[in-house]
């Protein structure tokens, strides 16, 4: 199971190029037509990160393993993001993925199993362009 | 103009809602592909259902996206979020009809910004809220 320890730890880093079509593919899932979305150079839309991350990082279903989370019961509960400014086509953000917090809660079904996942994404200058944070929940077996 | 306005935003207000086309299996796919996430218990009900639930429900980050397109609704520009927060509360399946509803819970200025916290949700045609979470909005004072 996930334990206080594990906190600070880096789990994953990664780094990619933004790329205009992968913006507006993913505005266009969203149906969100918003025109700063399109064109050949881009600022991407406020949730993009989850895409970026996905594209970016290695990880996926041995992180979970390695976390000791019960990936059968595993469920994304909650999501933060915080923004220093837009994402913009072009340019190539640095990824660093931390274990930020381990919690449990007990109750009448059993114990839940708390990990908070904190991804910072930082430009080519070093300074940071969001934090995003996923809680995952599971259920102890 | 559905934003929010830095001189007459006040604690109470509802931000202008967003009603977003129905959701089907296909609106699952094709979030799927472009988001880059292949877990089949949004696109497989065969899968769906052999882990306990009626069929595909729908990706809590494809709700989120669409609360991230009302919030830019309301403060006019993606760079005027600062922070957005949710918590996925209830699932939301195909055919369901979301909308995007938020309202005002403090304002305080921060330099040249008015800066508006919210409290901000997604619920389906029956009122069901599904999504729950808050925002913060800096709105240029100008």
């Amino acid at each position: 199971m996930p334990s206080k320890d594990m906190i600070g730890r880096v789990l994953s880093t990664g780094s990619a190029t933004v790329t205009a079509d992968h913006i507006s593919a993913f505005a266009a899932a969203l149906e969100d037509s918003n025109p700063l979305y399109q064109g050949a150079e881009p600022i991407a839309p406020p949730t993009y990160p989850i895409a970026f991350m996905t594209q970016a990082m290695a990880g996926g279903m041995d992180t979970f393993l390695e976390l000791g989370l019960n990936f059968m019961t595993l469920v994304h509960g909650e999501q933060e993001f915080e923004y220093r400014r837009p994402i913009r086509a072009g340019e190539t953000l640095s990824l660093t993925g931390r274990i930020a917090d381990v919690y449990e809660k007990t109750g009448g079904s059993g114990t839940l199993d708390f990990v908070v996942m904190e991804t910072e994404a930082t430009d080519t200058k070093g300074q940071v362009v969001f934090f995003s944070r996923n809680t995952l929940i599971s259920r102890r077996m | 103009m559905a934003g929010l306005d830095a001189k007459t935003v006040r604690v109470g207000q509802a931000l202008q809602p967003l009603t977003k086309p129905a959701i089907t299996k296909d609106t699952l796919k094709r979030y799927a592909a472009a988001s880059g996430d292949p877990n089949p218990m949004h696109l497989d009900d065969e899968f769906a259902r052999n882990s306990g639930y009626k069929g595909v429900f729908a990706h809590g980050m494809l709700s989120m996206g669409y609360l991230g397109e009302f919030l830019v609704q309301a403060a006019g520009h993606p760079s005027a979020i600062r922070r957005f927060k949710t918590r996925f509360a209830k699932l939301t399946w195909p055919g369901d009809v979301i909308t995007c509803k938020g309202t005002v819970t403090a304002i305080q200025d921060d330099g040249a910004a008015r800066v508006v916290d919210c409290d901000i949700w997604t619920e389906n045609q029956e009122g069901e809220k599904k999504l729950v979470g808050t925002a913060s909005l800096a709105l240029p004072r100008g």
